[in-house]
């Protein structure tokens, strides 16, 4: 990955849509970075992080994302221009800070960047978050591609100053993720005379709210005014269109797509809002006066449908009848993520032209295409991980156990417990340290005639984020249950930040290390700690505190993810397989190791009928030799 | 009739989720997926095969008395009161030490040691238990080990996981000490269609144990434990009727107990269980009632009738005849067993058709119950 400083100013440079917001908050005199982890947004702190030194600027990666926004809003306080970028789950996380902070207002440039992953790829929901900036009232843009998500950025401090608040930018996968080419400008240096210096009474408190609400409104007017002019809003299509399309964000690349295939340029005109709340009500009605059929395309809630029809409704006596189509309608999906065969879906069904389909052997073609190269494999943890181990035990010990005892899941890697390669241990999982929340309820119904043992996980960056509460309300309120938590010294699932239990910060120098352990039995918690690899141990050790049967109960499994460990360190050992003592199919084994265990570098061999090592993926764990009823996987200290 | 060949998921529905299981151990130990744990069978992940031993093996499906009986003692089932007996005897060791630690007359510690000194064995597979009463199997090859697994064992044990585990290895001659339903389930392990056998050849002596009831650890040590730490839990004793106690040694002294309140745990299974003196087995062992320090023996098979008579020429055991009124009430007592499990199993099924996991001719039914 070529950094976001690489190039000079005037150059194009092709860039993912984070790196593209990064820079652009470099281009705009960016001094303060602040960020949690989370697909799709990962790459906007990881990019500044990168350049911090070299732009002698302050980047971390904070425990939570409202501590990334108080952080970053500090800086804004004291004069400094500061972005905070997050998932949408993330708002939430954030939101409390944020329905306060749009009262008292921002002094320099904050830029909130929120990530959205419409189909959730990588996520456990599909929150569109942009009806956040509505409920906060703060203006809101949406960048449709690379050179948009820097120049916008850019703006977005601009607009903030105006203001005096928040700006949102909101992204998807499909825009955060993409590469194009970005013609870049000049990274400006940050202010350097940071200070915190209010200049009226309470201008940082809710001092008086009605008020401070009063004001809000003001600042949301003052952007519509501006939005009403700014370059973000196009039109592009005939002076009298059949039908207008009036998208944003990924939902115009669909758009354009759709309509340059199906051949109407000449009919449909497109207008593309990159200003989407509040709504430039001038510039959108002087468009929409154009045609009587309008179509919106937008993911994934009909947002921008919603908010158009609000201001045709308000003012229905000079525009007259139109016909809206969109999610409402039925035209498009409300859930999901769009691309243009949905959206040639739309326009044929409305303007009665055949859509130019996929040709339907078109999956089967591609994997003609990419042959034995590309083995179809399901999603699930990766060769050596330590959580397939920590859940084998998990479910050995809860068989034996015998309660019914079940698990509580949260988010990380090791939500991909609830499938098969976590052998479906995970039975909850909504939102970070939920697991541990839940936890504490189900261990509190003991009166109410629940007799389940209760186990809950949580990685080691999500207790740090969310579970620590949850925890001290679990031994507050005298709950039981026991908290495994998942430690392999890394933010796996979001690409291996560090984070407060790795002892390096963002720009990857020497931070202090907060330790868990020390932190559990702080509260006067039994805490035993495993090494997952050992399954006998872990085992044992699980059933040893599940029968414990009192209050908070810890387990941490410690052990470095497979990928960071591949990283710094050669394989433990060489795995092989005996082929004359393996028992394949037979009574006595039924394929346990390729069936049930699902390490990847496991594969079964049809031929032979017996398991065999991959070993371009195997990464030397022998955890499998453990769990061999036949002693025919055979590892040797490589 | 024959054994119904079926898998791990029948054995789950059809034994274990009905209660059924007796805990003898022998779907344990063969392969990944079944183990024992305090006293339960546990299915740690799902065996997907519609053939498995551990289905065939198992003393509650399909037990085909005919078969088994034909398949170990060359006869067809007896069906009567105590199965094929060649010749019934009291019995107990000649050595007063041996006597001295067994519950009765020492018969079965005697009869395993012989069979290991004459080579008829080279290992021997017992009971043990562990601090916490949890009793399993453990495979003894020398007096001193064998001396330690003497005395009566009140708690369900899975003896034969040991057998399967331990036959894997190296030894080539095994003798198990079992139960009736262990004995049953080593018969049909003997009876096997299946090709994939475990090593059921290596077992060369089944001393089988008179048996009523076993009971389920769980339950019992959760009980006990409120009245003794189990650690400092020596031995049980249940002194013949009409005591109706069950004894409880310990560290520090006897501890009483009605055997009322020790009856819930006995496992659902003995209801339903025919068998009181182990049929299938070379030779059965038991209390001879009213006689102290001595044995109800029972020689079943040619392999029993050697190994007895050779062990009464070299003196190691002793043996006198049964007096007429002790056969009478073993034979009350183990056809009262049967006709109890029969009405227990029609009571359950609705039919005397359907014997639940017994294979038995109607007419054998009919004659146990007259």
């Amino acid at each position: 990955m070529t950094s976001i400083t690489a190039y000079e100013a005037g150059a194009s440079q092709l860039l993912m849509g984070n790196e593209a917001i990064a820079r652009g908050a470099l281009e705009a005199g960016l001094g303060f970075a602040s960020a949690y982890p989370g697909n799709p947004s990962s790459e906007i702190l990881g990019s500044l992080a990168e350049v911090a030194r070299e732009m002698d600027i302050y980047a971390e990666w904070s425990v939570n994302e409202k501590v990334a926004l108080e952080a970053a809003a500090a800086a804004s306080f004291a004069g400094v221009r500061a972005i905070v970028a997050m998932k949408q789950n993330g708002l939430n996380v954030a939101s409390d800070f944020l329905m306060n902070l749009n009262l008292t207002g921002t002094v320099a440039g904050l830029v909130l960047v929120v990530c959205d992953d419409p189909s959730g790829l990588s996520s456990t929901n599909e929150q569109d978050s942009r009806p956040a900036a509505k409920w906060a009232e703060l203006p809101l843009l949406e960048p449709a591609n690379s050179q948009e998500a820097k120049d916008m950025t850019k703006w977005a401090f601009e607009l903030s100053e105006e203001i005096k608040n928040v700006c949102l930018v909101r992204s998807v996968t499909r825009v955060s993720h993409a590469r194009g080419d970005v013609r870049l400008g000049e990274p400006m240096a940050p202010s350097r005379e940071a200070r915190f210096a209010p200049t009226t009474l309470g201008q940082f408190t809710p001092l008086l709210v009605p008020i401070k609400h009063s004001f809000l409104h003001q600042k949301v007017n003052k952007a519509r005014e501006i939005f009403e002019s700014s370059p973000f809003n196009w039109y592009t299509g005939p002076e009298k269109p059949e039908l207008l399309i009036v998208t944003c964000g990924s939902g115009w690349n669909y758009s354009l797509e759709a309509v340059k295939a199906l051949g109407l340029e000449s009919s449909v005109g497109i207008l593309k809002l990159g200003t989407t709340w509040p709504l430039p009500e001038k510039l959108v009605q002087q468009h929409l006066a154009r045609t009587d059929k309008v179509l919106v395309v937008e993911e994934v809630n009909p947002f921008l449908e919603g908010n158009l029809k609000e201001l045709v409704g308000d003012t229905f006596a000079t525009l007259g009848p139109l016909t809206f189509y969109g999610k409402r309608s039925g035209h498009l999906p409300t859930f999901g993520e769009l691309d243009p065969d949905r959206v040639m879906g739309a326009l044929g069904s409305i303007l009665g032209r055949e859509r130019v389909a996929v040709e339907p052997d078109y999956a089967k073609k591609a994997q003609a295409l990419t042959g034995s190269l590309v083995q179809a494999r399901m999603i699930g943890f990766c060769a050596g991980c330590p959580h397939r181990a920590t859940l084998w035990s998990v479910k050995n010990a809860l068989k034996l156990d015998g309660r019914g005892g079940f698990v509580t899941g949260d988010i990380g890697c090791y939500t991909m417990g609830l499938g098969p390669t976590g052998f479906f241990q995970l039975k909850t999982v909504q939102a970070m340290g939920s697991g541990a929340g839940l936890a504490c309820g189900f261990g509190k119904l003991d009166k109410l005639g629940f007799d389940q043992p209760v186990l809950t996980v949580c990685g080691d960056s999500t207790f740090f984020h969310a579970a620590i509460p949850a925890l001290i309300n679990g031994v507050y309120n005298q709950s039981n249950f026991t908290l495994i938590i998942l430690d392999n010294s890394a933010t796996a699932m979001t690409g291996f930040q560090p984070h407060p239990g790795t002892g390096a910060s963002a720009l990857g120098e020497p931070a202090p290390t907060v330790d868990p352990e020390g932190l559990c039995r702080s509260l006067g918690i039994r805490v035993e700690v495993a090494d997952p690899f050992d399954l006998q141990d872990t085992t044992q050790k699980l059933l040893d505190l599940m029968q414990d049967d009192s209050g908070v109960r810890v387990l941490i499994s410690r052990r470095k993810c497979a990928l960071v460990r591949a990283k710094e360190e050669k394989p433990a050992y060489k795995v092989r397989v005996d082929t004359e003592k393996c028992r394949g199919e037979s009574c006595g084994c039924a394929r346990l190791c390729t069936r049930i265990f699902q390490c990847p570098g496991l594969v079964w061999d049809d031929e032979t009928h017996t398991a065999k090592i991959d070993e371009v993926i195997c990464t030397g764990c022998g955890v499998c030799a453990d769990i061999c009823p036949a002693s025919a996987i055979i590892r040797e200290v490589a | 009739m024959g054994l119904d060949v079926k898998g791990c998921r029948e054995l789950q529905s059809e034994v274990l989720a009905r209660d059924l299981c007796s805990l003898c151990g022998a779907c344990v130990g063969m392969c990944p997926y079944l183990v024992t744990y305090r006293g339960r069978i546990v299915a740690l992940d799902e065996c997907d095969l519609r053939e498995g031993r551990c289905y065939v093996f198992c003393p509650r499906t399909s037990l085909d008395l005919d078969l088994l009986s034909q398949t170990v003692l060359g006869v067809p089932y007896a069906a009567d009161e105590l199965g094929t007996v060649q010749e019934i005897a009291l019995a107990r060791a000649s050595d007063e030490a041996v006597r001295s630690k067994a519950q009765f007359g020492g018969t079965v510690t005697a009869l395993t040691s012989f069979a290991l000194d004459q080579g008829l064995i080279d290992s021997a597979v017992l009971t043990t238990s562990d601090e916490s009463i949890l009793p399993s199997g453990i495979l003894a090859d020398n007096k001193t080990q064998i001396r330690d697994c003497a005395g009566s064992n009140f708690v369900a044990a899975p003896t034969l996981a040991a057998f399967n585990r331990e036959s894997e290895g190296d030894i080539q001659r095994i003798g198990v000490v079992a139960t009736p339903c262990q004995a049953q389930a080593l018969a049909k392990m003997r009876a096997s269609p299946l090709e994939n056998r475990n090593n059921i050849d290596k077992l060369k002596l089944v001393i089988g144990l008179f048996c009523t009831w076993a009971l389920r650890y769980e339950e019992l040590a959760r009980f006990l434990a409120d009245k003794v730490p189990l650690g400092q839990i020596v031995r049980f004793d249940i002194p013949p009727p009409p005591a109706n106690l069950f004894q409880v040694f310990t560290d520090s002294g006897r501890i009483d107990i009605s055997l009322d309140e020790v009856r819930p745990f006995i496992r659902p299974t003995c209801d339903v269980c025919i068998d009181m003196t182990a049929e299938f087995a070379d030779v059965s062992v038991g209390a001879a009632e009213g006689v102290e320090g001595w044995n109800t023996l029972i020689i079943r098979s040619d392999v029993g009738r050697e190994l007895v008579e050779a062990a009464r020429a070299k003196g190691v055991i002793e043996t006198a005849p049964l007096p007429e009124q002790n056969l009478a009430h073993l034979k009350e007592a183990s056809l009262l067993k049967k006709k109890r499990g029969l009405k227990k199993i029609i009571d359950t099924t609705g039919s005397d058709e359907d014997l639940l996991y017994l294979k038995l001719a109607s007419e054998a039914v009919k004659g146990l119950l007259a």
